[in-house]
């Protein structure tokens, strides 16, 4: 298959409407483009819309109104030069619990046309590329969640599609198993995969895309490079805590040579908040800083604003078991 | 490549992995391979006595008679379970990934009949071989084995075909499990284990329309080399008949089904 041109949208998403029973608008007049062999990150919390615009994008639904191409094909109109181009894993792994993962990939790499023996092939590097050789030849139904997610991926890629959709891969599973399909996420982006994935984790968001869509109630309501979206709802934060209330004086007078500060809390007199415009660059001099004045200093941290900030700030909501902002200490 | 040969691919594939499948779910395989040799068994020993009723055709055993019954049994069986099959994967999603290849969408169906036909070739087989070993004999030799075996094939594949056009229009495995009990209408309104001749006058006058009178009389004739029990042509004309039509069904079904999505 040839490669995607670089210079054309691997995904095209225009006006793109989804109505369920001429009611509810799942996806409103969505507008996207992704670049050839970038990661574009779909936030969103569950009945976002996020499921929908890919069952669309991967041709198992039809737009209500407006278009959608994908590797440069319509996917109504050319739906199957669609499905030539694109590996799909889908949400809740659609895989057969009584079939074995190598009958499952061979399988699926004969309804992408591979014959016999390349099909076997094929499966025997996938399996040993997701790290599941011990398990081929056991039925899917006995794999925990993590190994059925890497299935779910080796069979997304048994025709190396330019376009990789991945609903939600890693809903559910525990840290170390999701970060495995992260590494092997990025592995296949760096081999030049286009990847679109939606997620309602904010880490996977931050962690994989190059870009991060937000979508809620079938919208998008922002999109850019993460730190570009944080940028957006306000600067980091430098938060220094001092050991002694007496020092406070001299640390506002040592920090406001770094930048402005926010107005004290009487509560909470040990307690300065720096406004920076970098991130943790700005704890060296501040230390610094303070140490010139003599000032013991118990912590110092960054605080910057998360996706769920950005999240909450153009959406009015925030994401169910979103994390508390980031901090990284010193 | 030629496309054809590309899409025959696609069909095997899904068609063992149907088959293969059937046999790790027990609860598909008893009413194929099970259900049908218990009703014969208590058909063979419970009702032998009609052997000897007047206008009983002069048979080699009564077990010989009915025998053609339990294949043809089989077959709707099969059949059944298929369609049961295809709404499982409906509702867990797996037919999404089928319908996310890049293969014609008729594959889909005619995948998923090639395991119903596997099926049937193994499971008529094993009923004729049980028979075999209960003291059945087959005087039409090879030609009306063979011939047997294709005939339920083919009928197995015409309810598979209403079986799939059911589960592609609804996606329901409850409501493709309550089938069930149809199937036995379809099989008692057919001479499966009567002559005829001597079925009540009402269901005598069902059986002409009932597709599967002709398939089991013709299994009768092949089996006992008689064409007077049954003509093969008109068995394989239903067989063959019922399963472009139903095959039809199906596609149009899954064609339905896509358009709505």
């Amino acid at each position: 298959m040839p490669p995607l041109d670089a210079a054309a949208p691997a995904v095209e998403v225009r006006g793109l409407v989804r109505e369920f029973k001429g009611v509810i608008r799942a996806v409103d007049g969505l507008d996207l483009e992704l670049s050839a062999g970038e990661i574009y990150g779909f936030l969103g919390p569950n009945g976002a819309g996020k499921t929908t615009l890919v069952r669309i994008l991967t041709t198992l639904l039809r737009p209500t109104s407006g278009y959608a191409r994908v590797a440069g094909f319509d996917v109504v109109s050319e739906a199957d030069r669609v499905r030539r181009s694109i590996g799909v894993a889908l949400q809740e792994a659609a895989i057969d619990p009584l079939m074995t993962g190598r009958e499952l990939l061979r399988m699926q790499g004969a309804l992408h046309g591979l014959r016999g023996a390349e099909a076997k092939r094929r499966a025997s590097g996938l399996l040993e590329r997701v790290g599941l050789t011990d398990a081929a030849d056991r039925r899917v139904g006995g794999y925990s969640g993590g190994m059925r997610r890497r299935l779910d991926l080796a069979l997304a890629l048994v025709h190396r599609p330019d376009v990789l959709f991945l609903d939600e891969p890693t809903t559910g599973l525990d840290p170390t198993s999701r970060a495995a399909l992260w590494r092997e996420v990025r592995a296949l982006n760096d081999e030049g995969t286009t990847v679109f994935l939606t997620t309602q984790y904010l880490e996977e968001a931050e962690q994989l895309a190059d870009r991060v869509g937000i979508i809620a109630a079938g919208r998008l309501e922002a999109e850019g490079t993460p730190d570009a979206l944080k940028a957006r709802v306000g600067e980091p934060r430098l938060i220094v805590t001092i050991d002694d209330p007496a020092d406070a004086g001299d640390a506002r007078e040592a920090l406001a040579t770094l930048g402005e500060i926010e107005a004290a809390d009487p509560a909470a007199p040990c307690r300065l908040v720096l406004l920076t415009g970098g991130g943790k660059e700005a704890i060296p001099p501040a230390i610094r800083a303070l140490d010139a004045r003599s000032v013991a200093v118990e912590l110092v941290e960054v605080e910057s604003p998360t996706l769920d900030d950005v999240f909450a700030a153009v959406t009015g909501s925030r994401l169910e078991g979103a994390s508390k902002p980031e901090a990284t200490a010193a | 490549m030629s496309a054809l040969a590309r899409e025959g691919r696609v069909v095997t594939a899904l068609g063992r992995r149907a088959l293969s499948v059937q046999f790790r779910r027990a609860q598909l395989l008893m009413p194929t391979f099970v259900l049908p040799l218990m009703l014969l068994a208590v058909i063979a020993s419970g009702t032998s006595a009609a052997e000897d009723l007047p206008g009983f055709p002069d048979v080699d055993s009564y077990l010989s008679f009915v025998l053609p019954g339990t294949i043809i049994q089989g077959a709707l069986l099969a059949g059944l379970t298929s369609g049961i099959a295809l709404a499982s994967d409906i509702e867990s999603g797996f037919f999404d990934r089928l319908l996310a290849a890049p293969v014609r969408r008729v594959s889909l169906v005619l995948g998923r009949l090639a395991g119903t036909l596997g099926l049937s070739v193994l499971q008529t087989a094993f009923f004729l071989l049980v028979a075999l070993l209960f003291g059945a004999r087959y005087p039409g030799g090879a030609v009306g084995l063979v011939g047997t075996l294709a005939l339920a094939a083919v009928t197995a594949v015409g309810v598979g075909g209403i079986a799939a056009a059911i589960a592609l229009r609804t996606g329901s495995l409850s409501l493709m499990q309550s089938i069930f009990p149809f199937i036995f209408v379809l099989l008692f309104t057919a001479p499966a284990f009567f002559p005829r001749e001597l079925l009540d006058p009402v269901l005598a006058d069902l059986a002409v329309y009932n597709p599967l009178t002709y398939v089991v009389e013709a299994a009768r004739g092949l089996l006992a080399g008689a064409a007077e029990l049954g003509s093969p042509l008109a068995g394989f004309g239903s067989a063959l008949a019922l399963a472009a039509a139903t095959i039809a069904l199906a596609v149009l079904a899954l064609a339905e089904r896509l358009r709505k999505a």
